[in-house]
């Protein structure tokens, strides 16, 4: 009696686990399905670059981006800058596609919401992607957070807010933390203007963490984008 | 006083090596538009280096203001040379010909005479900067048109919106004014010292370039002297391209090169008062 009922213990915990991967793998491929129904959009954006070492005001201008891999931010005559890798902009690139292993990593509460966390591993051993962990809110079907780690450009973090283009799985606003090298140029090259205060700026301790927040007012979605929108001009 | 500024306006104009000034003013403008017509993107590559290790940055970054803050920061141990041609020559220059003896021998007060030669010296500046905002500042717009201005400080990028730059070049032409005024006012002084007019234009330089190393080294010993250097605030036009523009440093620095100026001409008027004219 008491093996049987070990043995029932054993087989109920199996058939739970499998149930909660296959309830995770079904999750994670309704998410990608919802997020890779865009094909391209064009964005009116505010972004502000919270660099220790970057004094740059809020940039407006539009966000092209174009499925798989695409995107460009014009800013109307004045200079864009973006990550090196700015690609990872976008949701789209940040969730592996191909095959998958999902497995159910739980749940967490992100700004009041309650959010399952899935950690996926894409089976493709070439894949950029190694693993990525995203916090999916289960009722709207939306990413609120990711943490991709990829093969040759780190972890990346990013949170997203939505509003107005939710169902597109498109957010509002989305933030990207970022590790930060060093910026250090020599001052007899620079040939610096010091306000001659005390030096107790340089002595505090340098910010090796940034963000970058992308707001975006306004999307137009799926209308097609040739890629000469995406060539860069100099 | 008002004639008497005429007269002396008449003799610096029309003197040929006034224009000297602005020639060369024109030729290293030009000099520093080439090189950055042809090579200014490997000069922007290795500038941007230790930025673009992480960010990717597009569009017209080599654009005319961008040149002109690069030939107003290279321009820097230049353009004193120049105020001293003339201010330097100012009272040395009369004694050389002969003429400062004869000039005293009319109803014309020493001091009057020296604050007119400074006045001089002041348009002749003034005129040298504006004409250094038309070849560097609007020739550059020209031929490289306009953009967002990056400015590489040694431990910060700073990026300023081309709908924001005008009135810090503004500013900053007008304080590089302020700062060739304290040189003119140095060399007049060194100009009443001297009988020639080639040791106090020498002598404006000499201390130009030393004092402009110690406010650049980065040595403790000099740390202390540095804040009271007038080649360590005549950079303050750097600050009208900082963010947040350091406003309190700047009308500091303003403050110091304007007591310099005032100190550097009253001992000029104590001392031509007293000065034993020879010829």
């Amino acid at each position: 009696m008491r093996r049987i009922s070990v043995l029932f213990v054993i087989v109920f915990c199996c058939f739970a686990f499998t149930a909660s991967a296959v309830d995770a793998q079904k999750l994670f491929g309704d998410l990608r399905t919802k997020v890779l129904q865009v094909k391209d959009y064009t964005a009116e954006v505010k972004m502000k670059i919270n660099v220790s070492y970057m004094r740059i005001p809020q940039l407006g201008g539009t966000l092209y981006f174009k499925s798989p891999d695409k995107m460009r931010l014009e800013r109307h005559g004045g200079l864009s800058i973006l990550p090196k890798k700015n690609i990872n902009l976008t949701l789209s690139n940040l969730i592996p596609t191909g095959n998958v292993s999902v497995i159910d990593a739980g749940t967490a509460t992100i700004l009041g919401k309650t959010v399952r966390i899935l950690k996926v591993i894409p089976e493709d051993e070439q894949s950029e992607i190694v693993l990525a962990k995203i916090w999916v809110e289960e009722g709207s079907l939306l990413a609120l957070r990711t943490q991709t780690t990829t093969r040759n450009e780190g972890t990346i973090l990013m949170d997203l807010e939505y509003s107005k283009y939710a169902e597109y799985g498109l957010p509002d606003k989305v933030t990207i933390y970022m590790d930060l090298k060093d910026y250090k140029l020599p001052k007899g090259v620079t040939m610096d203007y010091d306000d001659l205060a005390p030096a107790k700026a340089a002595k505090e301790p340098v910010n090796k963490k940034g963000n970058i927040q992308i707001s975006y007012l306004s999307y137009v979605i799926n209308k097609g984008l040739s890629d000469g929108v995406f060539k860069v001009k100099e | 006083m008002i004639q008497l500024l005429r007269i002396e306006l008449f003799k610096i104009f029309k003197r040929p090596r006034t224009y000297i000034s602005f020639g060369i003013v024109t030729a290293i403008t030009f000099v520093i538009q080439l090189a950055m017509l042809s090579d200014g993107k490997s000069f922007v590559g290795f500038a941007l280096q230790g930025v673009s290790e992480q960010f990717d940055i597009h569009g017209n970054i080599m654009n005319g203001y961008l040149i002109a803050y690069i030939i107003l920061q290279s321009l820097l141990i230049h353009i004193p040379l120049l105020v001293a041609l003339v201010a330097g020559d100012a009272l040395a220059g009369e004694a050389g010909m002969g003429t400062l003896r004869l000039m005293l021998t009319k109803p014309v007060s020493r001091r009057k005479l020296v604050l007119v030669k400074f006045a001089g010296s002041f348009i002749y500046t003034v005129l040298l900067i504006i004409w250094l905002a038309v070849v560097a500042l609007f020739l550059s717009i020209a031929l490289f048109g306009k953009g967002d201005m990056i400015n590489l400080k040694s431990d910060a990028f700073v990026m300023v919106l081309q709908d924001d730059i005008m009135w810090r070049y503004g500013a900053a032409f007008l304080f590089a004014t302020l700062a060739m005024t304290t040189i003119a006012s140095m060399s007049l002084l060194l100009s009443a010292f001297a009988d020639n007019s080639i040791g106090p234009i020498v002598s404006t330089m000499g201390i130009v370039v030393v004092l402009t190393i110690l406010s650049n080294l980065e040595l403790p010993l000099f740390a202390v002297i540095k804040p009271y250097l007038f080649t360590t605030h005549m950079i303050g036009w750097k600050g009208f391209f900082d963010d947040p523009v350091p406003y309190a440093a700047i009308w500091r620095s303003a403050i110091v090169l304007c007591a310099y100026t005032v100190f550097f001409v009253t001992v000029t008027v104590l001392y031509f008062n007293k000065k034993d004219i020879k010829s």
